[in-house]
């Protein structure tokens, strides 16, 4: 008698552990979700505010076509790499992205006429301050993936993860180009 | 399954709990348990306070006290559920009516993104670092430097900063700032510091009308006493006495200590938090020296409310004196634990 109660007692343990272990890992992965797509909301925000950029920068900086172009084909395999669903190729479009957005600014630096311009100053204005708020998404992605990455791996929730096929996901990565100024300040 | 991108050095070593949903909710839990335990900390006073009434009153002290250490004293448990029930009322109506008062008192004006557009995106990208919901944005105009955070829950949160810190700090040292009131919202702190702020001001209070009943009854309650005169009449008296006395003197001060060790702790876990955001302890160290270096005095700050600022607007606490008593640590102490975390 004693025993099957034992046994019972066991039981009903291992499967509250089982439990515990399983909701924390799904509460994990819907924040890494969740941080993946607010930087989604600020990738999209930057997408949208390059073409009318590079119309009116098309008008002043003559003799930097090929920069232009470069950004121009960046941001367009940006978003061809945003609907394929393909998280890893997307965090690689978008780091090309950012290293060719980085060479338009540092160019932009030799055209005030191109800077007065009150259009361009505007949105390059909502640009930097888009930079930022991707900085600080990517990472809070990166935090929630560490802490995801870290339970998938762990004893004994690693156990969990495997039965229920809970996956590692892609850290947020910033290519060496783009590690020029990220943050930056506004006024 | 498995990915091919290298892992990167974690972030800042020794800040590792990222999860804030989790840790708001284990600090509902704690909080609950808290304030239970507060609430029956006021229980008991309320039943010290009601056996203390029997005892004096009763025409056989002696038994009153007996009944009364074995919980069978019915003037006790009658008060002592009075004050259970108060006591959890009040903690309702604190919380569910808080923000509105807090707002009002501080004289806290809501701004737009028009208004105070640096304000408005650093707060929005301490929002996003935390994976919370952008709070409310106030200014409140006066030219000291002070900075508070308040709501119940992230969704109806709400920051607010004085116009002499929107004047006086750069960048950085503002996003240090709100980082740390962004942290108090990611941890909870406001529901936690109203609950125990008014249970202990419940003790308190009660404590306070209990000494002054005292010195009302003593006098009634030994004439009654000699008068009916059973022989340990006079004995079981004075031991209530004691214990009351006892019970009205330190359990104020205790709750008061405590509630203060509470408040200066969650002060460090919120700079900690900030700087988890920011990852740039150098901006809040900023701030605080110059909040702390700054003699403009916050007139109308309401005394009610002083621990939900960053720096207590009252007084400049130094390392010693009151530094048990104190609602935030040392600024010294805080730069120095920041520095430890760069």
């Amino acid at each position: 008698m004693v025993e099957i109660l034992i046994i019972i007692g066991v039981v009903v343990l291992v499967g509250l552990f089982v439990a515990m272990a399983y909701n924390r890992l799904v509460a994990g992965k819907n924040q890494v979700e969740n941080g993946w797509s607010q930087i989604d909301v600020q990738l999209k925000r930057r997408h949208d505010l390059i073409p009318n950029l590079v119309e009116v920068a098309k008008d002043y900086m003559d003799y930097e076509q090929e920069t232009l172009q470069q950004v121009i084909a960046a941001r367009q395999g940006a978003v061809t790499a945003s609907k394929s669903g393909d998280r890893a190729g997307q965090i690689q479009a978008e780091g090309m992205l950012g290293a060719a957005l980085g060479k338009f600014f540092a160019l932009a630096e030799d055209y005030p006429d191109l800077k007065a311009n009150e259009n361009v100053a505007s949105l390059m204005e909502e640009l930097s301050g888009t930079e930022n708020k991707i900085a600080f998404s990517r990472q809070f992605y990166n935090d929630s993936v560490l802490a995801q990455n870290t339970r998938v791996e762990s004893f004994p929730s690693n156990i969990i993860a495997n039965m229920f096929r809970f996956a590692r996901h892609p850290y947020f990565e910033v290519p060496e180009e783009e590690k020029a100024p990220v943050k930056v300040d506004l006024r | 399954m498995a990915s091919d991108a290298e892992i990167p050095t974690p972030p800042a070593a020794g800040l590792r709990r990222t999860d804030f949903f989790a840790a708001i909710r284990a600090n509902r839990r704690r909080t609950t348990l808290l304030c239970l335990g507060l609430i029956l900390l006021g229980g008991l006073l309320g039943y010290v306070i009601g056996l203390a009434f029997e005892v004096f009153t009763a025409n056989d002290p002696d038994v009153a006290l007996q009944n009364g250490l074995r919980v069978q004293s019915t003037g006790g448990l009658l008060a002592g559920g009075f004050m259970i029930v108060f006591g959890t009322l009040w903690t309702l109506v604190a919380l569910f009516l808080g923000d509105k008062i807090v707002l009002g008192l501080a004289g806290a004006k809501e701004v737009t993104a028009d208004e105070e557009q640096r304000l408005h995106n650093v707060v929005e990208e301490m929002a996003i670092a935390a994976g919370l919901p952008k709070p409310r944005v106030y200014v409140i105009e006066t030219p000291a430097l002070n900075a508070f955070a308040t709501g119940l829950k992230p969704e109806k949160a709400a920051i607010g900063v004085t116009r002499g810190l929107l004047q006086t700090l750069d960048r950085d040292e503002l996003q240090g700032v709100i980082g740390h009131e962004m942290g108090h919202i990611a941890n909870d702190d406001i529901v936690y510091m109203t609950a125990v702020g008014v249970i202990v001001g419940m003790v308190v209070l009660i404590a306070d009308i209990g000494l002054r009943s005292m010195r009302f009854m003593s006098f009634g309650g030994r004439s009654r006493s000699s008068s009916s005169s059973s022989k340990g009449g006079g004995a079981a008296a004075i031991v209530m006495l004691v214990i009351l006395l006892v019970f009205l003197v330190l359990a104020p001060i205790a709750a008061k200590l405590l509630q203060m060790a509470i408040s200066r702790e969650r002060e460090y876990l919120a700079d900690a938090t900030g700087v988890k955001f920011t990852r740039n302890p150098l901006g809040l160290i900023g701030a605080l020296r110059k909040i702390e270096g700054s003699d403009i005095r916050f007139e109308g700050a309401p005394k009610a409310i002083q621990h939900l600022f960053i720096a207590n607007p009252f007084k400049k606490f130094g390392e010693k004196a009151g530094a048990m008593f104190a609602t935030h640590p040392a600024v010294s102490q805080r730069i120095e634990r920041l520095q430890n975390l760069g």
